[in-house]
């Protein structure tokens, strides 16, 4: 099977589920979803099309919303499954009961970016430090870091 | 009666922090979580900050095992951003540091295992062999560790025929002593012993928890990026994908070893193959606004990285996913119903790179469910505490 | 006579605890390299301990993370007395590249008292073993 074959059966299966499909490199194929019906096009991948490896899950910051690609691979193609979410109101439907390997990227986009993932099984924070601040998201753009003055052991000479 | 041991941050078995927390019944662990944070340093954020040529030199410093393989990862990329086509000789010495680097990550391992697994000669053995890799490394790219070579449309230094002739020699050696290590570890009665039936994982289970590079090949999945996504040559070089069928900790060595002698195969094809011409290309300043998704077989697994340009100097966002944290999911499943005894050996054979991951010790009182995070050591002045109110014979004479 | 004798005694086997507080790994590669045949610390009586209970110097590599920050200084209060701090590496000096971080503080020496640095990133195996030298000549006088 080659990339052309995927993106015809896509095209196929999810119908007008597919906003958008690209396919920019070799091996690499984008598709746009809307996010209801992410659960629908991963059950889709992994149960038909066979792509079990999920390689991990991107969060970007466009300013009004917030994309996300689940980058998915098997071994002939690799799929990113595009989808955005409002800002405001960051909800993500879990997908973890498809694919019980995602929890940690989906507890990472927690932390990172204050998306809310809605059924997670366990929803605990994963890389910040215990003592941080919360409303903090480090990696949303509007985040900025000022870094503490240091001491300059011995004093300065 | 259920208890929880806490591992970490700072414990003998990990060199790196991270910390456990296991449900114990008796000897047997029946729940494991992992608390990662230790070592998170902020480096997605960082990048952002950074220009193109910047962020080679940071994301080299993302892990110091497996430095080659994020900067190639990061910086093949940039190469599509750019639209940019690297010379051969840039790409053959680029895979060569790369297989260099994989046959010291996995000599490394192969020692790492047997410290584990109570076999310190083989530690010491394999540390010495790998040494011999690092000199290679640094004379052809003047550094052991962070080696500097990859740049943006290409390699920084080219390599002569004298060089050549040293690998080639270096290589008989090591090719040598590999079949040694080869004998032991899958002869070695005691050793065996120790690995085979530890830690087991299932060809479902890998598939499912999404577990990556010698684990999941460990499991019987033929998975390798340089096969299925050829990357740099790998579609000229032959090489074998490198698979065991009995998903332990012995299976995990056996692939690495066997990997190895793939290894020197392949660095023994490119230096005969080596072609000539230049090792780089002048590289632009900007990107146009582009995304690219990159793909890399590190030592530990599939590498990859996400990197979208917004036509600046910058890049706008650069999501790293190191292998490591691709095999956390797998490791728990791993180390549930294993002995407490095994936790170092298990946690061992996925070679865990924490720093490339992220980028306390909690404990559970059984009676109230009450966490509390607390360090190893203060483990012992709370037993002490709980214990006062017990009511001891002081007296008491010892039976003996 | 008396402090004659603990300074004797203190020059001799320094054990080491080697402490990862956010490194990337290539430092921990080469204090532990520093162990091994070609380099073999042990020769002078160095060993690397398991507990800071047993430790006289910490090597500490890596900037020191926020989430580390509480537990470094707990290792260091569990370190008995005298006790001695060698960053090693830039990041354990510095920040090097991680400078300027969200989750990193600085050098080691935002947070514990620091005797000796041995700079290079990474340093090697042979920088370690003279860190711990200029270290023992420093206790000497």
């Amino acid at each position: 099977m080659n990339d052309q074959t995927l993106i015809d059966k896509a095209k196929a299966s999810l119908g007008d589920k597919v906003l958008d499909i690209t396919n920019p490199a070799p091996r690499r194929i984008f598709i746009k979803l809307k996010v209801d019906d992410l659960l629908a096009a991963v059950n889709w991948l992994k149960n038909e099309m066979g792509f079990t490896h999920l390689a991990t899950i991107t969060g970007v910051d466009l300013g009004q919303a917030f994309e996300l690609i689940y980058h998915f691979a098997n071994s002939f193609t690799c799929v990113n499954l595009r989808t955005e979410i409002p800002r405001d109101n960051p909800l993500l439907p879990s997908i973890c009961q498809l694919i019980p390997g995602a929890v940690l990227y989906e507890r990472e986009l927690q932390d990172m970016f204050g998306i809310v993932v809605q059924n997670i099984p366990d929803g605990r924070p994963l890389v910040l430090p215990d003592d941080w601040p919360a409303g903090n998201y480090p990696l949303r753009k509007d985040w900025k870091y000022e870094r503490p003055p240091e001491v300059i052991p011995g004093g300065k000479r | 009666m259920k208890f929880q041991i806490p591992i970490g941050p700072q414990h003998p078995a990990l060199k790196e922090p991270i910390s456990l927390r296991m449900t114990v019944e008796g000897e047997i662990i029946r729940d494991a979580d992992i608390r990662l944070g230790y070592n998170h340093r902020g480096l997605e954020k960082l990048a952002e900050q950074k220009t193109w040529i910047q962020n080679i030199y940071l994301t080299e410093r993302i892990c110091g095992i497996c430095s080659h393989s994020h900067t190639t990862c990061y910086v093949q990329g940039v190469e599509k951003l750019m639209e940019l086509e690297p010379p051969k000789r840039g790409l053959y010495i680029r895979t060569l540091v790369a297989e260099l680097e994989r046959v010291h990550s996995h000599l490394l391992w192969l020692g790492v295992a047997g410290h584990e697994a109570g076999f310190d000669s083989f530690f010491m053995y394999t540390w010495r062999d790998r040494e011999i890799v690092m000199d290679i490394l640094e004379i052809i790219t003047g550094n052991r560790v962070h080696y500097g070579i990859n740049t943006i449309g290409g390699v920084r230094r080219d390599l002569d025929e004298q060089q050549i002739k040293h690998i080639l020699d270096s290589l008989s050696v090591l090719r040598q002593r590999s079949e040694y290590y080869k004998h032991l570890g899958t002869n070695e009665p005691s050793f065996v012993a120790r690995l085979a039936g530890v830690g087991y994982l299932s060809r479902e289970d890998a598939i499912a928890l999404c577990a990556v590079g010698p684990t999941l090949r460990a499991s019987g999945v033929p998975m390798d990026v340089r096969k299925d996504d050829p990357y740099a040559v790998y579609d000229e070089v032959p090489f074998e994908v490198c698979t065991a069928e009995t998903g332990d900790v012995l299976g995990r060595t056996v692939v690495r070893i066997k990997e190895l002698f793939q290894c020197y195969n392949i660095i023994e094809y490119l230096l005969k193959n080596l072609p000539s011409g230049p090792v780089a290309v002048r590289a632009p300043r900007r990107a146009k606004p582009n995304e690219v998704v990159s793909r890399y077989e590190a030592p530990r697994g599939e590498n990859i990285h996400y990197i979208k340009s917004n036509g600046t100097d910058k890049p706008e966002r650069l999501k790293v996913r190191a292998p490591t944290l691709g095999n956390y999911a797998a490791t728990i499943k791993m180390l549930k119903n294993g002995f407490i005894a095994d936790v170092p050996l298990i946690f061992a054979a996925i070679d865990p790179c924490i720093c490339c991951a992220e980028r306390a010790v909690s404990l559970v009182d059984a009676r109230t469910g009450q966490e509390k995070i607390i360090v190893m050591n203060d483990l012992k002045r709370l037993s002490r505490r709980l214990s006062a109110g017990n009511i001891r014979k002081r007296e008491a004479e010892w039976p003996l | 006579m008396l402090t004659k004798l603990t300074q004797w005694s203190r020059l001799k086997s320094p054990w080491i605890l080697h402490l990862n507080t956010g490194a990337c790994n290539a430092c921990d590669i080469e204090v532990v390299a520093a162990l091994t045949p070609r380099f073999d610390v042990e020769r002078f009586g160095i060993l690397l301990k398991a507990t800071p209970r047993h430790a006289d110097v910490i090597v500490c590599t890596g900037p020191a993370t926020r989430q580390m920050k509480d537990r470094l200084i707990r290792i260091y209060e569990q370190t008995p007395d005298p006790k001695f701090v060698i960053a090693v590496g830039a990041c354990a000096m510095s920040g090097c590249v991680y400078r300027g971080a969200y989750n990193v503080i600085g050098g080691i020496d935002q947070v514990i008292p620091v005797d000796v640095y041995v700079p290079g990133c990474p340093v090697r195996p042979d920088a370690v073993i003279d860190g711990v030298v200029k270290l023992l000549n420093k206790l000497k006088g």
